[in-house]
């Protein structure tokens, strides 16, 4: 008679097949401190628990009040653990038990020890679990899309087990639903840089930067493309300056007057690695700034670094300071 | 700085204090780490200015009888991490002469009991660390990373920076391997110069914490890198600057990765990167003494966001730690890397 589901059940003392054992109570000490003020099914599952525990008694109600402690408590790891040796003791069927997992899982998308049972339990079952454990990642993300364990664990999945193939659209699908899903974008670099079935990062920076500049060009206060242009050229300084769609479409961003704050950000920073600016970025800057501090001596990257302090308050401090610290030969 | 609105201390103290004696139902989840809660309790008081009305020695027994101690040094070697457990609740009486119950002691438990045992005054030095740092090797993966518990779990950038911190703490480096640990840390440099929790994941606060305080502790940077021209060599730190400094919302908190919502516990853990870069005049203090103030709660405490209805003693702590980033009046100055209050301050 087990209860994942959190539902009321009948004292443990009271269950006929529990009368044999006897709960072994928690010992606090004297002065505890921080004492939890436990509820009574609480305190009485754990009770049970640490009878079965100590008698090291590997059974089906062993396993059974582990679920009921789980339901209570899913981060108490003792009894994971414990759980897993009942599991291989009574040599389980572990695609219930991933059944089971699964309805944990999602009562509990945020807790460590569920994921980490549940790759415990993919590896146990090999490659051909990986199709399995990708869908149930899909399914938490309809509900948060930004769950960190669930992509850690995706993650995981596509390195141990495999199942690359889609990965990419469904990267697509994620930021067409969201483009300001930050974490659709990380995982799109993981794949760009990790897949066996793609390239590498070289032979997919070109299409990448498509994307990414389409993306910014549609919402360019959202971060996440900036970025992610930006780590397309990942200790590659010299391919980044070659490249003239970046400070294009930072120029295509100024003209437009408006949400221009990642694009003055990304000129700076190319401007400090050495970027020859034509005069059209000059011009464009000089508007953007109030025209009783500009001078036509002040290079572009002071002005830039002008305009951030202004527009950007939040971190006025630190424009001020990148202005301060600009390379001696910086344009 | 503007510090028109009232940071009101005493109801912060109060609800402490009403934590160390009693702690409500919802917390039975977090009861596998109630050091980790005492942790916050206490520190928080420490911050707070407030430990003169905590029985120490009552603390300390309670702490030292969480400790996993071996029969023997034979014993030591078989494989087991002997540090403290988080409760009663991972530890079991061993039977005589028999191995059946596991010590299930916790790397992230055993920081908090340092961490603890540090500020109510007690001498670490005094106390027999010599378990602790040796089995604590057995803990460290081939990559670097950390597991917390020998029995099996995550790993991942918060137990490795337990392990810096535990090592510092007992200031004993044969704990871990600080080479191996760097290029593990190194791996979670993001693309977008924010760390995640394991290589290859999305750039968060927290990890970046983990990551920039670890190698802090572990001597690979420098105090106040950013004063100094150095070269670089372990980490991108323009990158990391520019991911920190671009949490910071236009509420004034700090978000925990771009484009999501502000928390109050980001002020502490991207708020102390900023601090040990040298960098934490960058930020807005005012906009973000604000937020925090907003996520106060009348009841004392701090909610995790300024709409939440309920406290909770996580968000506290990192509350009153990230005003105390911020010089508020009355609260005691941290050891940034060690998320802790100074102890010759206290």
């Amino acid at each position: 008679m087990s209860s994942d589901d959190g539902e009321e059940c009948l004292p443990l003392s009271q269950r006929p097949e529990w009368a044999d054992v006897r709960p072994v109570p928690q010992d606090d000490g004297p002065k505890p401190v921080v004492p939890i003020h436990y509820r009574e099914n609480f305190r009485e599952a754990m009770d049970y628990f640490r009878a079965v525990y100590l008698a090291d008694e590997r059974s089906l109600r062993s396993l059974n009040l582990t679920s009921e402690v789980i339901g209570l408590n899913p981060g108490n790891y003792t009894v994971w653990h414990f759980r897993r040796l009942v599991l291989e003791a009574l040599n389980a069927d572990l695609h219930e038990e991933r059944d089971y997992v699964d309805r944990v899982a999602e009562r509990f998308p945020k807790n460590y020890q569920i994921w980490h049972h549940r790759r415990w339990l993919a590896e146990k079952l090999g490659p051909k679990a990986a199709d399995k454990e990708l869908e149930f990642t899909k399914k938490i993300f309809t509900i948060d899309a930004k769950n960190y364990h669930t992509w850690s664990h995706r993650q995981w999945v596509l390195l141990a087990l495999g199942g690359w193939d889609d990965e990419l659209d469904y990267c697509q699908k994620l930021i067409e639903n969201d483009v300001f899903n930050n974490s659709a974008w990380n995982q799109r670099y993981f794949v760009i840089t990790k897949s066996p079935l793609l390239g590498g990062l070289q032979a997919m920076r070109e299409s990448e930067v498509s994307f990414a500049i389409k993306a910014i060009l549609t919402n360019p206060q959202n971060e996440s493309p900036w970025r992610y242009l930006r780590g397309l050229y990942k200790g590659d300084i010299e391919q980044l300056l070659s490249d003239n769609q970046v400070p294009e479409v930072c120029l295509q961003v100024l003209k437009s007057g408006r949400n221009f704050l990642f694009a003055l950000s990304m000129l700076l920073d190319l401007l400090c690695f050495g970027f020859q600016p034509s005069d059209e970025f000059k011009r464009i800057v000089e508007g953007l700034t109030n025209s009783e501090s500009s001078s036509s001596d002040t290079n572009l990257a002071t002005s830039v670094c002008n305009v951030l302090e202004t527009v950007d308050p939040l971190r006025a401090n630190y424009w001020a300071w990148r202005r301060r610290t600009l390379p001696s030969m910086v344009c | 700085m503007d510090r028109s609105s009232e940071f009101d201390k005493m109801r912060h103290v109060a609800s402490l204090e009403l934590m160390m004696e009693w702690m409500p139902s919802p917390y039975e989840s977090q009861e596998i780490n109630r050091l980790t809660l005492a942790h916050f309790a206490i520190s928080g008081l420490a911050i707070l200015g407030a430990l003169d009305q905590i029985d120490k020695d009552r603390v300390i027994n309670w702490v030292l009888s969480l400790r996993a101690q071996p029969k023997d040094k034979a014993e030591l070697e078989k494989g087991e991490f002997y540090g403290f457990h988080g409760s009663r609740s991972s530890q079991f009486d061993r039977h005589d002469g028999k191995d059946l119950v596991p010590n299930g002691s916790h790397l992230a438990s055993t920081y908090c009991a340092l961490a603890i045992l540090r500020i109510i005054g007690y001498d670490l030095s005094s106390m027999d660390s010599e378990s602790i740092i040796t089995s604590m090797r057995q803990l460290q993966q081939h990559d670097g990373s950390f597991t917390p518990i020998h029995l099996g779990a995550e790993t991942d950038l918060r137990f490795v920076y337990c392990a810096a911190a535990i090592c510092f703490m007992f200031n004993n480096w044969t704990g871990m391997d600080r080479e191996k640990a760097k290029e593990y840390i190194l791996r979670c440099q993001s693309y977008d110069g924010g760390f995640g929790l394991v290589p290859g994941s999305e750039s968060h606060g927290g990890g970046t914490y983990c990551a920039v305080a670890a190698l802090r502790l572990m001597g690979f940077i420098e105090a106040d890198i950013l004063s100094k021209s150095t070269l670089w060599t372990t980490i991108n730190v323009p990158l990391l600057l520019e991911w920190c400094i671009q949490r910071q919302g236009v509420d004034g908190g700090f978000q925990g990765r771009a484009n999501k919502a502000s928390d109050t516990c980001y002020a502490f853990w991207v708020g102390g990167v900023l601090k040990i870069l040298g960098a934490y005049h960058f930020l807005d203090k005012n906009a973000l003494r604000r937020f925090l103030l907003s996520c106060e709660s009348q009841y004392g405490g701090f909610q995790k966001f300024p709409e939440d209805a309920t406290p909770d003693l996580y968000h506290s702590y990192y509350g009153l730690a990230a005003l105390s980033l911020l010089e508020e009046p009355g609260l005691v100055p941290l050891c940034v890397e060690l998320g802790i209050p100074s102890p010759e301050i206290i």
